[in-house]
């Protein structure tokens, strides 16, 4: 259900390819990276030895983030039944297609 | 871990060899949360859902083990399809737009955000018929033959409330409720049923006796008094529920009044006749049937469609029943059983059984083009099967 007070408006980021985490181990609570705007509004996103930039687009189809209610398992395609909880929409997306640009590392500076 | 700082930030700046004058003073800092990853996941909404979610509608995502789910708002059902992208989709709260970041003071210039979720598909909707056919098939396992009947007392058969039928059924509520009077359905003792069509008759009955015995004018036949002669015959909810189900109700000068549904009665006696032979002499039956209804109805063949069939090509012609709500609901399952009682269908013929299969905005006539191959005969065009039948 919406719930009684307003929803929540999230963002959504897309970026090519996967997502892995630098050490083993899974992702909860590792870093992605940092997002900066240009002066002109441009999303860059700093990311491992990475820098993407892209661009913010607003969703001609919005989206409704879904939480399964119950906790239990992953909603899957297969067995998508169920009570959701609408937890928050999605207007807006960053979409960071442009091809990665690597960053040439030497030593990291100590801070 | 600890968060990450402002000066670490302006580090990578340098060693990415950004300028930090061309960028916004915000940075936000974005990790993965410690559910992400979990029970989350994306839903691509069509127009009018994302209005009445922030209005608080709710969403329900509906369908048995060995159904295609369906997505189902107050009032319309959607088909549900995966749609896989290349690209990883991650969901941030919190996480601003270049307009949304505050421009406040100069001190705060780094904020930190956690990824809610991330996935490589969402579900996409496309609107759909709701797939009603199983609420008649579940209410007419056990329909209401009467407080008479034995049947109720003994009766193993499942009831239904509202709540399981909206668990049940592939359809919104308002769907399933409007369905639900389309049908004539009552609740008794809290159940939906049906009543069982022999017992529907006998109550038409004893009202259309009634009416002719009074001689009360079709269209003014008055509740009170149907309910006080014929209370004693039959319960009064059941007489009430029958003047609903054949009747217009309305209101004047405060007393309640229903006019009598000529099409729909003589549609109901067409049935009683035709149920009971595999098929009728067409002329004959026409007799019987305008012998058999109330006096001052009149019988027209076109009260039948949807649930009889001329048959114009035998000698002499005859008619048959065919229930629209028998066929099958899938499409192409219908066409093919259609086509499977009858070769060459003129477009007058089979609108009234493909009807029902229309999406929003599709016509009769984008069907027939999608489902049938046309041809001349006699000078008239008629459609057959793509396919051919075995």
């Amino acid at each position: 259900s919406g719930g009684t007070g307003a929803l929540a408006q999230w963002l959504l980021l897309e970026l090519q390819g996967e997502v892995e985490p630098r050490q083993s181990g899974d992702l909860a609570g590792s870093l992605l990276g940092d997002l900066h705007y240009t002066r002109e509004g441009v999303p860059v996103l700093i990311v491992g030895h990475h820098i993407l930039y892209g661009k913010v687009v607003q969703l001609e189809k919005p989206f409704a983030v879904l939480v399964k209610q119950g906790g239990a398992s992953q909603p899957s395609p297969e067995e998508p039944q169920g009570r959701y909880t609408v937890t928050a929409l999605i207007k807006t997306k960053l979409l960071f297609k442009t091809r990665p640009k690597p960053i040439i590392t030497h030593v990291p500076k100590k801070v | 871990a600890a968060m990450r700082s402002r000066a670490e930030v302006d580090a990578t700046l340098q060693t990415a060899k950004v300028n930090p004058e061309e960028l916004l003073p915000v940075v936000q800092c974005l990790s993965f949360g410690p559910q992400a990853g979990g029970a989350c996941c994306l839903l691509q909404l069509e127009p009018g859902l994302c209005a009445e979610l922030e209005a608080g509608c709710s969403l329900v995502i509906r369908g048995e083990k060995d159904e295609h789910a369906v997505l189902c708002s107050k009032d319309k059902t959607y088909d549900m399809k995966i749609a896989d992208t290349s690209n990883m989709l991650l969901f941030v709260p919190g996480c601003k737009t270049p307009e949304e970041l505050n421009p406040g003071p100069a001190s705060c210039n780094i904020s930190h955000s956690q990824i809610a979720g991330f996935s490589k598909n969402y579900w996409e909707l496309r609107r759909c018929r709701p797939k009603l056919k199983k609420l008649r098939k579940l209410l007419m396992e056990d329909p209401y033959e009467g407080p008479d009947s034995q049947k109720d007392q003994t009766s193993t058969f499942s009831k239904y409330t509202t709540e399981d039928l909206l668990n049940l059924i592939q359809a919104s509520e308002e769907e399933i409720l409007h369905q639900l009077q389309v049908i004539d359905a009552c609740k008794i003792e809290g159940y939906w049923r049906i009543l069982d069509f022999d017992y529907q008759m006998k109550l038409l009955n004893h009202v259309t006796q009634l009416i002719d015995s009074e001689s009360w004018p079709l269209s003014k036949v008055p509740l009170c008094a149907c309910l006080e002669e014929l209370g004693s015959l039959e319960p009064r909810e059941m007489i009430e529920h029958i003047l609903l189900s054949y009747g217009r109700k309305y209101v004047d000068d405060g007393e309640v009044f229903f006019e009598m549904l000529e099409d729909k009665i003589c549609r109901a006696v067409a049935q009683m006749l035709l149920q009971n032979a595999v098929k009728f002499n067409l002329s004959e039956f026409e007799e019987v049937w305008q012998q058999s209804v109330p006096e001052g109805m009149t019988t027209r063949l076109d009260q039948l469609q949807g649930l009889a069939l001329v048959d114009k090509s035998s000698r002499p012609e005859t008619i048959f029943l065919l229930k629209v709500e028998d066929l099958p609901e899938d499409n192409q399952e219908r066409f093919n059983s259609l086509f499977g009682i009858r070769q060459k269908w003129t477009e007058v013929d089979i609108t009234p059984y493909i009807q029902d299969l229309c999406a929003e905005k599709q016509t009769v006539g984008a069907l027939l083009t999608k489902y049938a191959r046309s041809s001349m005969l006699n000078g008239v065009k008629v459609y057959n099967s793509r396919r051919p039948i075995s």
